[in-house]
């Protein structure tokens, strides 16, 4: 979903690029002040250092392309477990880590297009996955069951709508050939296939945490 | 040495990374689908969407120069978790 230099118009790309800034500073005030932590979280050196290791967990497995018949390929995200792991908003600053080196070390994703795939992705993906699992949790309850399916749905359809944006942000731009009729479902239904490997993922690994260390994740132990 | 369970799994994902990243793709012949969808769109329409690279990174798409491509994937994961691991690195010293 990485998207290239030269498939957004400048307004696009302006827009995401300040939408992606605002989202920056409103996330590293609140995850500097510790509000909502709890445990281990509020420890701001913790906290620190666990979005270090969630970005870096992340970035490897995001170096997992699979191969997709017919040409293309796929890969984790990692938006709504980083935000299930760390809280929404160190959820953010770990895939804007992830997005920022992934851009400026080895060029994946235009630097023009950097607040656009930062928008979907560590935006969209992480926000609207924690805002599933929240809406999940309400309804099933937040015990070990609840909270597995919770985890599914934040993976799964948080990154068919980071998707739908994506699509919305080419379709919008005059530079790619498709209108927003076409950009829109082509990119929600495919990732809407696709985001059925991330929701399994996701909740295989927070099933892992809670049984083994739930302490150490923001929907384990982490939260007030 | 007792390496942490998280530090273990980033590693066997970076060493496995090239199965996927490299041999994978020099067998199935894959692109990122954004790139995919460019070139499509750029045939059908007609429009031509322009190659446009402002800035192709220190080390472009995970290559490194005079090494094969699957040595360069993997030193280029490392390189990555390291540059992303630097807070936790300087918050343990702390």
């Amino acid at each position: 979903m990485h998207i290239p230099d030269g498939v957004l118009s400048p307004l696009v790309s302006g827009v995401a690029y300040v939408v992606s800034i605002v989202f920056l500073v409103y996330c590293s005030r609140r995850f500097f002040a510790g509000a909502g932590f709890q445990g281990a979280f509020t420890d701001t050196r913790e906290r620190v250092s666990l979005v270090s290791v969630t970005a870096a967990a992340v970035f490897a497995a995001q170096m997992l392309n699979w191969p997709i018949p017919g040409g293309t390929s796929a890969h984790l995200v990692g938006g709504a477990l980083s935000a299930l792991i760390l809280g929404p908003e160190g959820g953010f600053l770990a895939l804007f880590l992830v997005l920022l080196v992934q851009s400026l070390v080895f060029g994946d994703g235009g630097i023009t297009a950097l607040g656009a795939n930062v928008l979907n992705m560590a935006i969209v993906d992480v926000f609207a996955g924690y805002g599933i699992y929240k809406m999940v949790t309400s309804i099933l309850g937040g015990k070990l069951r609840g909270k597995q399916v919770g985890s599914f749905f934040a993976g799964w359809i948080g990154i068919a709508l980071a998707a739908l944006v994506c699509g919305i942000e080419i379709g919008s731009s005059p530079q790619f050939g498709y209108p927003l009729a076409v950009t829109i479902p082509v990119m929600f239904s495919w990732h809407l296939a696709l985001g059925l490997i991330e929701g399994v993922i996701t909740m295989f690994v927070v099933r892992y945490a809670l049984l083994h260390a739930p302490e150490t994740i923001y929907i384990g132990g982490g939260s007030s | 040495m007792n390496i942490p369970m998280k530090f273990l799994v980033i590693i066997i994902l970076i060493a496995v990374s090239p199965l996927f990243g490299v041999i994978g793709a020099e067998i199935v012949g894959y692109h990122e689908p954004l790139d995919v969808a460019v070139d499509t769109a750029s045939q059908i329409s007609g429009v031509e969407v322009k190659e446009v690279s402002y800035w192709s990174g220190i080390l472009p798409d995970y290559t490194v120069p005079g090494v094969n491509n699957v040595t360069g994937y993997i030193v280029s994961g490392f390189i990555g978790v390291l540059i992303l691991l630097v807070p936790f690195i300087l918050r343990r010293k702390m």
